[in-house]
């Protein structure tokens, strides 16, 4: 054991814990225990940033024999270590949420522990594997552990369906990563990412294959229709699934694939692979715009965020890198805080619909403020991590000349900001819902408020300065990928090397702006709050009245209308029905030939294997 | 002697005889067939790889028609006697050939090689039940027991393909020149099982062509031969076993709960049936090759037999043919096992001893697919997995 091999076997290490102490732990016992082994996992993970800061890849044994040739290494390079910090701090954090969370659960808390557990040590078996078979091992027991988590109440047919879901959409596409690394294999006799042999070998095609496996996991359209579906689980599983350790498995593949023969095959792939995050980025959110389920809504908006992170992947650039990784941490932090406001949401009224919720910003005032910042981030508002995330994209996408990159995601900005408005306003200020009068409210309890708060004060702290993220962690990431990067990076993003003026000047602008206008709100005496009409774009409404989620909803269908046919999974079900159909028919004919003539079928290969070696 | 199969089939036996005693799985008649089946099955592994092996692997095949008609009904005695056609019929065949090639001592002159290879591929063909004289096996599968269609192709199925990987050996000839048939047969098994499968409604027939499926991709590393491909059919064929007395063990639990069939009509029964249902998702993600259970191991070796035989066209067959077995595992699994409990049963519970059979099996391939190092007989290794080059600790090929 060495301290490469510590996170992952800390993490394993609280997985057996679990097991045998199940039945002497609470509840309570069994989430503290979890979230101390992924705590103390994310603590040895940090010694490995300097070496990573270096740009030294440090090399271990997990699994030294284990089949045949094969052993299961670790080279942990500046890229594994950004992923390992992600997927234990975010996976602390949502551990400790969950401690309060899951105290009443009646069964399966053991269960729920021990997976969660063994799916973050699986993202950091994927981000540090030193070969492509100890990738597909870690990609593989991700996918596992996602569908028991989604499946946890599994006598329940939302939950069940959501799993299968799940598990045959990524594992159908998963094939393409087994089938690449087994051509790979086949050509180079090795499956070492930075073997040159594997660059030779690691064709357009194979890379197409990869892409076709991540494309799935990172909900890239049209395969991330398993994701809304997958909503039904407790709402740390959906935090840690969204935020850190199954969607971004497919920006991690996407990025690894950049040390193969330095990126050659990006220039094949780049206007594929850059219109598929485009269009992800706009279905995503005018599906998200649609919903009036809370956790529906961050479903769809995560499928567009991926979009704006693999699109970052995919210009190729050092800045394109250094954008998608950012983006890829920044959106780790938000949206797993978003998501465990949802589920203080729901643990506190019983409801995630926007319909039922209301003026929730009085009984939740801590979470209110938490899911405010981490709305403020997703939408891009400056001071966020969020914008400074959008800022490289854009930068990157315009030193390309690429302004239609620059287009759709400056309008699936503007549908975020848009569809988060209605989010914030429906969930939290207003007047309670008729459904919720009665019904007793109560704040977040304070494991789930350090949790959700923790990393939403991260949003503002890699707002203000996300040099602290960019130069430790995401400059040593994008140079193991072979990308000789010299980050110049100041306060809310402005990057000092590229001398432009007019980004200096709109950054102090945005400060300035902000400034000001908390001034005047100060010098005008902001009245005490109360009822006041809404401007809705038309006429007017009546103080009391506001627009509702289902009028959010119904303007989103009836503006965007040709995009919901868009939907893959009609198409998809056809597919199911037909080789169910193709099947019955053969059942048939297979059933009268061969089953009932047993003789007739022994003639036939007979006669076939007397006419085959004589052929041959 | 086989340090690793024999071994296992004594395992086999152990847990089916545990799980035999509190679920009967027959009368008494059973119990004598089934012990003196796996106790041949045993005795051909002792003997080597010679006519002793092939005569005693033959008997308990012969034994093993003796278990289907045990059941006494008239649809097992039907189904007995496809058996036997198939069992007869493919000892008749399969003897013939190897006395021409003289167990693969030598390649005799024209005609008669290629009429030993012909009869070869029929005896391979019905002793497996590969499409399309699959005939028994989905017969022998509904009319039985579970735990006799378990026996059948855990034990008797594994022990014949294990004379087939010694062949392979001693007679490459037969398989490098006349891989075109060989692959034919693996493919049309492939793909027509794994069709066919999804065609059944109960799951029995089901489990039964999932098997017929799997034999494909083990043949298709059979022929492909070399490290990866003979390792890719050991892993393979051992996780094949284990893997079997699972799904077909979880299934018998669920049929002595119910009292009759296990059918894609039936809802909720991992509430009843908690440790079956989990026996059967773990048995089922091994089938489809998922890691780390030891079905990976061997699956992504015969990927990589099928690249190297076919290329891309054999791995889009095999793809096909994955993508089929897991839409029809997860369809059993999401159907039968997971969700709420549509009609509530007073049925009965599972016994703590087949409990433990299932889960030791469950789990067994997931160690083993930990540790597949384990798998390989420490005294005298075995022809074909020793071909592996092991590198030194900590270094990656």
């Amino acid at each position: 054991m060495t301290f490469v091999t510590l996170p992952i076997l800390l993490l394993l290490g609280g997985f057996v814990l679990q097991l045998l102490l199940a039945r002497l732990l609470t509840p309570v016992g069994k989430g503290v225990l979890a979230t101390a082994a992924v705590f103390a996992s994310f603590l040895a993970t940090l010694p490995l940033v300097p070496a990573g800061m270096t740009g030294i890849a440090m090399e271990a044994p997990l699994l030294p024999v284990w089949d045949g040739p094969f052993s299961l290494a670790l080279r942990i390079d500046g890229l594994s270590v950004l992923f390992m910090l992600m997927g234990t701090g975010i996976g602390a954090a949502i551990l400790l949420f969950s401690v309060r969370y899951m105290e009443h659960e009646e069964q399966g808390t053991t269960r729920f522990y021990a997976i969660m557990l063994v799916f973050i040590a699986g993202l950091l078996l994927l981000a540090s594997a030193a070969d492509m078979l100890g990738a597909y091992v870690a990609w593989e027991v991700i996918g596992l552990c996602s569908y028991s988590l989604v499946g946890f109440w599994y006598n329940q047919r939302a939950a069940t369906d959501g799993a299968r879901k799940v598990l045959v959409i990524t594992h159908l596409a998963g094939y393409g990563f087994l089938i690449g690394l087994v051509l790979v294999y086949s050509r180079a006799g090795t499956l070492v990412w930075t073997d040159p042999a594997v660059a030779t070998a690691f064709t357009s095609g194979v890379a197409a294959l990869f892409i076709v496996a991540a494309m799935a996991k990172s909900v890239m359209f049209p395969l991330h229709t398993w994701i809304p579906e997958a909503m039904n689980a407790p709402t740390p599983v959906s935090a840690l699934l969204h935020s850190a350790c199954y969607v971004k498995a497919g920006v991690y593949l996407i990025a690894r694939m950049y040390v193969i023969g330095d990126g050659q095959w990006q220039a094949a792939l780049e206007v594929p692979l850059l219109a598929v995050g485009c269009v992800t980025i706009l279905v995503g959110v005018i599906f998200a715009m649609a919903q009036t389920d809370l956790k529906r809504l961050l479903a769809f908006h995560t499928v567009s965020q991926l979009g704006y992170i693999v699109v970052g992947l995919a210009l190729g650039t050092d800045l394109g890198l250094a954008a998608g990784l950012f983006y890829c941490l920044s959106h780790a932090l938000f949206k797993g805080t978003l998501f465990m406001c949802a589920g203080a949401i729901q643990h506190a009224t019983g409801t995630r619909d926007l319909r039922e919720l209301g003026g929730l910003a009085t009984a939740m005032p801590g979470t209110a403020k938490v899911w405010i910042i981490a709305a403020a981030s997703i939408a891009g508002v400056p001071l966020t991590n969020g914008f400074v995330a959008k800022w490289l994209l854009f930068g990157a996408a315009l030193d390309k000349g690429l302004l239609v990159v620059v287009l759709v995601g400056w309008i699936g900005s503007i549908l975020t900001a848009f569809s988060f408005l209605k989010a914030t306003v429906n969930a939290f200020y207003g007047v309670p819902s008729k459904a919720m009068l009665g019904r007793p409210v109560h704040e977040a309890s304070p494991s789930m408020l350090a949790g959700m708060g923790s990393m939403a004060g991260l949003c503002l702290l890699f707002g203000l300065a996300p040099q602290l993220l960019m130069v430790p962690v995401v400059a040593p990431a994008v140079r193991s990928l072979g990308f000789d990067w010299a980050v110049q990076m100041s306060w809310l993003g402005i990057l000092t090397d590229r001398g432009s003026i007019a980004m200096t000047v709109g950054g102090v602008v945005v400060l300035a702006s902000a400034m000001l206008g908390l001034l005047v709100y100060r010098l005008a005496q902001a009245p005490a709050s109360g009822l006041v009409s809404v401007y809705s774009g038309g006429e007017p409404l009546p103080a009391g009245d506001r627009p509702g989620a289902v009028d959010f909803a119904e303007m989103a269908e009836h503006a965007f209308h040709p995009v919901y046919s868009l939907d893959p999974d009609p198409a998809y079900l056809r597919i199911w029905r037909s080789l169910t159909r193709v099947a019955g028919a053969a059942q048939t004919a297979a059933g009268a030939v061969f089953e009932n003539r047993p003789l007739l079928a022994i003639g036939l290969v007979a006669v076939a294997a007397l006419a085959g070696v004589w052929l041959v | 002697m086989d340090m690793v199969l024999i071994p296992l089939f004594l395992a086999i036996a152990l847990g089916v005889g545990l799980y035999a005693r509190v679920i009967p799985q027959g009368n008494g008649g059973w119990w004598r067939f089934a012990a003196a089946a796996v106790a041949l099955a045993v005795a051909a592994r002792l003997a080597g790889h010679g006519w002793a092996a092939i005569l005693l692997a033959s008997a308990a095949e012969f034994l093993a028609v003796g278990m289907v008609w045990s059941g006494g009904t008239a649809e097992s005695r039907a189904a007995a006697r496809k058996y036997l056609t198939a069992v007869a019929l493919a000892a008749l065949c399969g003897w013939t050939a190897l006395a021409l090639i003289q167990l693969g001592a030598v390649r005799p002159a024209a005609p008669w090689d290629r009429l030993a290879v012909a009869l070869l591929l029929v005896s391979v063909a019905l002793k497996l039940g590969l499409v399309p004289v699959y005939f028994w096996l989905p017969a022998v599968a509904r009319a039985s027991s579970a735990m006799t269609t378990a026996l059948i192709v855990a034990v008797v199925d594994v022990g014949a393909f294990c004379e087939l990987l010694a062949l392979r050996d001693a007679a490459p000839w037969i398989f490098v020149d006349f891989a075109p048939l060989w692959i034919g047969l693996a493919v049309v098994s492939l793909l027509g099982a794994a069709l066919l499968a999804l065609a059944q409604r109960e799951l029995k027939p089901m489990l039964a062509f999932s098997s017929i499926d799997d034999m494909g991709y083990l043949l298709l590393g059979l022929v492909a031969g070399g490290a990866d491909g003979m390792a890719g059919a050991w892993f393979g064929i051992l996780g094949h076993a284990m893997g079997k007395i699972v799904l077909f063990g979880a299934v018998g639990a669920a049929e002595w709960h119910l009292g009759r069939a296990v059918t894609l009509d039936d809802r909720g029964l991992s509430t009843p049936l908690p440790v079956a249902s989990a026996a059967f998702m773990l048995g089922a993600l091994g089938f489809i090759g998922i890691p780390p259970t030891l079905g990976f191991i061997g699956h992504w070796r015969l990927y990589l037999a099928g690249a190297e035989l076919g290329g891309p066209l054999l791995l889009a067959v095999l793809y096909a043919s994955s993508a089929m077995a897991l839409l029809c595992y997860v369809r059993a699994i999401h159907r039968v096992w997971l969700g709420p409990v549509e009609a509530p049963v007073a049925g009965r519970p599972l016994p703590r001893a087949a409990a433990l059979v299932l889960l030791s099996f469950a789990i067994a391939p997931v160690l083993f697919g930990l540790a597949p190092n384990g798998l390989r007989p420490a005294a005298e290794p075995h022809p074909h997995v020793a071909e592996l080059p092991i590198e030194p600790a900590g270094g990656v090929k």
